[in-house]
């Protein structure tokens, strides 16, 4: 019989004490492995019905078992597979819960992200959450948004960025002389003659539009006096035309004079008519006719002299007579 | 004369291979062997608990807060529980309790085989191996598992209120995240790993002394010749599973 190695002062009471401990530590262990592997399957989905979706990508690097398919910036499923397809493109098979299936529809666009400082992000989005839900096993394509791939592309365009700036900013550039004639244009616009003085290019030519300016308000001023002079003569016109004795008056009499010598002219002519058909009745005494027509045609040549002296009186008096005359100058 | 390294360790192996299916055996679990084993049992894993439980929520409250803030500062936030993880519960812990029962319990049980050896308590045969040896090197074993078990629980644990706090809101992303650290092939590597860690800080020490040379003089070399044998094949095993994982 060997002898007792551990504590063997008192073995009996170590004994009684260590087994309920021991039992108590192993217990304790097991619930604990128990508990931790049924909380893990259950965190990786295994209690929880889900529906599958397979994206197709050109390039699976970076896709990993496990990793998320994000909607908002929110897990709303899981990579559970992935392998080449027949037509050479990654198949990533992915497991969607389905309280999380809502968040995908029919329209949703699926993208995978690369970016420069960790991983590869798969990312749903949905523009039209009305959308007809997205169907169990639907196979989408991924599009991609590689930083890296862009990165020589970019480098390019920035390096061709720079150089223009480069050029842009040297010594002698268009831009630098551009601000060399701003910087002058705003230092004359600063000077006496003010903006002025910067459009015109002097503070001479400045000083001549101020000038051409004062005369035209002077000139201004001025017609403003015609003009109020003018309308003065013009209501004198008018009064002298229009008014009581003024000119339409006038002449509104000597129509009526006019029509009176007419009345007469009309009568000596009907005389004459009569007097010339007894002339031509008795052309045997056309001598003694010869005095009866004599005084007749005195009267005729005065009632015309009078029409014609009526008739001038009119056209001294109408102002707007028309000018027959052509003036020479 | 001193055996090769290779030699010792091929010896070793063959000493573990024999513990281990006594270990399976049931009729290897009498009253005294359990009676023991369960007194090593108490001596390695309970009488440390209060302390190791402290230590294990001091290293998890600091690490995590020393990775999410550095995460934070890269922009991979989201990635910080699972770095948590990786670091310090699949790989860490599970060697700091190796070390930590290897050192404490391995050790004293090494000096004590030596010490048997010597005195010719070993010379009965197998069942000296069986009655002596056997339920202490159970109890090693049970104490390694149990303590990573406790102590990785604990870290997990911590993790969570590291993070999130008390609020319960930070749920459904860690969930998640320990979901997907724990893949089913992870979880059975780091099983194998806490089983392979477990057989090697208990059969060793005792292997390592039980080879060791018949001469007092010898018995305090026999402590450190376990403890060097324990760490190599802790960093054998650890390196395996690294590049298992990793590679």
């Amino acid at each position: 019989m060997p002898e007792p190695l551990v504590d063997p002062a008192s073995p009996h009471d170590a004994a009684a004490r260590a087994g309920p401990r021991a039992i108590a530590v192993l217990v304790g262990t097991a619930v604990i492995v128990a508990t931790f592997v049924a909380y893990v399957l259950y965190a990786r989905g295994a209690f929880e019905r889900t529906q599958s979706l397979v994206l197709m990508a050109d390039d699976g690097a970076g896709v990993t078992v496990g990793m998320d398919l994000t909607f908002s910036g929110f897990p709303v499923g899981r990579v559970q597979k992935i392998e080449l397809a027949a037509d050479g493109k990654a198949r990533i098979e992915i497991d969607v819960p389905e309280r999380d299936a809502k968040w995908l529809r029919a329209s949703s666009v699926f993208t995978l992200e690369r970016s420069l400082v960790g991983g590869a992000r798969l990312r749903a989005f949905t523009g039209d959450l009305g959308d007809k839900p997205l169907p169990h096993g639907a196979v989408r394509q991924v599009l991609r948004g590689d930083a890296t791939e862009e990165l020589p592309g970019l480098i390019a365009s920035a390096k061709r960025l720079l150089e223009n700036l480069e050029h842009m900013t040297a010594q002698d550039s268009s831009l630098n002389a551009s601000f060399e004639s701003v910087r002058k244009l705003t230092e004359r616009m600063g000077g006496a003659g003010g903006a002025l003085a910067g459009i015109l290019g002097s503070e001479e030519n400045a000083r001549k539009v101020i000038t051409a300016l004062d005369r035209a308000n002077a000139t201004l001023a001025s017609l403003e006096k015609v003009s109020a002079r003018l309308d003065g003569m013009l209501g004198k016109a008018d009064e002298s035309v229009f008014g009581p004795g003024g000119v339409m008056e006038e002449t509104r009499k000597t129509v009526a004079q006019l029509n009176g010598a007419l009345a007469e002219a009309r009568e000596s002519l009907k005389k004459a008519d009569a007097i010339l058909a007894d002339a031509q009745k008795i052309s045997a005494s056309a001598r003694d006719a010869t005095t009866d027509l004599g005084s007749l045609r005195a009267e005729v040549e005065v009632t015309l002299r009078r029409v014609t002296t009526l008739i001038d009186e009119i056209n001294r008096k109408w102002p707007f007579a028309r000018e027959r005359e052509v003036k020479l100058p | 004369m001193q055996a090769t390294s290779p030699v010792r360790a091929f010896r070793w192996a063959l000493f573990a291979a024999e513990a281990l299916a006594a270990a399976l055996s049931p009729s290897t679990y009498t009253a005294p062997v359990l009676a023991l084993a369960a007194r090593q049992l108490c001596a390695a894993a309970w009488d440390v608990l209060p302390g190791f439980v402290a230590a294990c929520a001091v290293l998890g409250l600091l690490l995590i807060r020393i990775i999410d803030s550095t995460a934070r500062d890269f922009g991979l936030a989201a990635h910080s529980l699972d770095l948590y993880v990786r670091l310090l519960v699949l790989e860490l812990l599970p060697m700091l309790v190796a070390l930590f029962v290897a050192v404490r319990s391995g050790a004293a049980l090494g000096t004590e085989v030596a010490l048997l050896r010597v005195s010719g308590a070993l010379d009965r045969g197998n069942e000296a191996l069986r009655a002596e040896l056997l339920p202490r090197g159970i109890g090693v074993a049970a104490a390694v598992v149990a303590l990573t078990v406790i102590g990785c629980a604990l870290a997990l644990a911590v993790a969570y209120f590291g993070l999130y706090g008390f609020s319960p809101w930070g749920h459904d992303a860690y969930a998640r995240a320990v979901g997907n650290a724990f893949a089913p092939v992870v979880m059975a590597g780091f099983a194998l790993k806490v089983a392979f860690f477990a057989v090697a800080v208990a059969v060793v020490p005792v292997a390592a002394a039980v080879g060791g040379p018949r001469e007092m003089r010898s018995v305090p070399d026999a402590a450190p010749r376990g403890l060097v044998g324990v760490f190599l094949f802790l960093a054998l095993a650890e390196g395996a599973s690294i590049g298992l994982q990793y590679a």
